[in-house]
């Protein structure tokens, strides 16, 4: 009987200990793995943590700062967090920063690799390089998308235009739209939802 | 009438100046709504070093309960960011066309809300007499035998907390249930988080 209660209150002790912040109600972390490295993907832990790097601002001088609208154009898809963590854990494609490499620097999401949106906007070799490593092909002038692959982006937050300009730069060269997703949360709603950043200086201290 | 004109129009000009320097998008810097019969501008906080703070600056959610939600509800209803949700609240609540819906208990709907929202707390949503009132303010028509028409109901934008909140899905799950249509209804996931994070306008009653 002693025994019995004992039980019972270490269970309620543990699962009030252990209050856990999952992502969804079945799934507590995501392993995912991008170019050799692992990362994992969880929720902050804990009861009152709260958002108070430069990412909780709230006012970002206009222009060049407006709030963007939902969709990029009809047939981008917008992602939220839940799309971004599926996206990465079954492979779907490239996840790409399009923020400058400066930012990068200080934080990112998991899994993502940064080419700063302006590499996409003008016709240049280096561009090429990018185009061909998503596997698109260039026949003479004109490039063909058939096997290219399905590229999501993100940037600072709903109130970044990067990820946007990127993707117009693309379509506007032929890229499908349906090969291109965007979350449109950005960094700031990613860490808003309580999910865990990259900190690269953090890490080389390590 | 022409005086009323001229001063709509002086007024605006003056607005826009005031709102200038963190605008909503390009084109708007604020919007004239209407909140509980008062006139109210929204427009974004004007300090670029204003932080979000607050319980709404909280990101430890704790899941089982507050779970990061879909972008899409699958169910045809169109998820919208801030900008759908000010045109809707400029071009649709404004012109009682539409109905902007905070779907959180109304103790929090009296502390601090979107302007011109109205509170229809999710746990209605199991009221078959209390939901059967609201869709007839909602502009549905009350039909023999337990139906209804629905042609003459209302566009409805739905929100809640953040993208962790279920109340929002719960209270459209429930209308569509009742035979709201799913085409008529938006779904703002975002919700007050979000809006707040951007430094958009909120009214608090007490």
């Amino acid at each position: 009987m002693k025994i019995k209660l004992l039980v019972v209150i270490s269970f309620i002790l543990s699962s009030v200990a252990f209050a856990k912040n999952n992502i969804t109600e079945d799934k507590s972390s995501v392993n995912i793995e991008v170019n050799g490295k692992k990362y994992t993907i969880e929720r902050i832990q804990g009861n009152d943590v709260y958002l108070t790097n430069e990412f909780s601002l709230t006012s970002r001088p206009s222009p060049p700062f407006f709030i963007q609208p939902f969709k990029v154009t009809k047939d981008v898809e917008t992602y939220g967090e839940l799309e971004v963590i599926e996206f990465l854990e079954k492979g779907k494609g490239v996840f790409i920063d399009a923020r400058l490499e400066s930012w990068y620097k200080n934080s990112y999401i998991a899994g993502a690799v940064n080419i700063p949106f302006k590499k996409f906007l003008k016709d240049t070799k280096e561009r090429d390089k990018i185009l061909k490593g998503f596997g698109a092909v260039k026949k003479g002038k004109k490039w063909d998308f058939t096997k290219a692959k399905t590229i999501l982006f993100y940037c600072n937050g709903s109130w970044c235009v990067q990820s946007p300009t990127a993707i117009h730069a693309l379509k506007d060269i032929g890229y499908p739209q349906k090969k291109m997703k965007y979350y449109r949360g950005g960094i700031q709603s990613w860490q808003l939802v309580g999910l865990t950043v990259i900190n690269p200086k953090e890490e080389k201290k390590r | 009438m022409k005086l009323f004109i001229t001063m709509a129009i002086l007024v605006t000009s003056i607005f826009a100046g005031k709102y200038g320097k963190v605008k909503i998008t390009e084109k708007i810097s604020h919007v004239l709504v209407f909140h509980k019969g008062k006139s109210i501008n929204i427009h974004r906080i004007q300090d670029v070093k204003n932080h979000l703070t607050g319980a709404y600056a909280k990101i430890s959610q704790p899941c089982p309960g507050r779970c990061i939600q879909p972008i899409d509800m699958k169910n045809g209803v169109e998820t919208v960011g801030e900008v759908e949700v000010i045109s809707f609240i400029k071009n649709k609540v404004n012109d009682h066309k539409g109905a902007l819906i905070d779907a959180r208990p109304q103790s929090m709907y009296n502390k601090e809300t979107i302007p011109s929202a109205i509170n229809i707390p999710f746990m209605l949503g199991d009221n078959k007499e209390a939901m059967s009132d609201i869709l007839e303010v909602l502009g549905m028509e009350k039909m023999p035998k337990g139906k209804w028409n629905n042609s003459k109901a209302l566009e409805i934008m739905v929100y809640c907390n953040g993208p962790w909140c279920q109340k929002s899905s719960k209270l459209i799950n429930s209308l569509v249930k009742m035979g709201y249509p799913a085409n008529k209804i938006y779904y703002y996931r975002g919700g007050f988080q979000m809006w707040k994070s951007l430094g958009l306008t909120t009214v608090k009653t007490k």
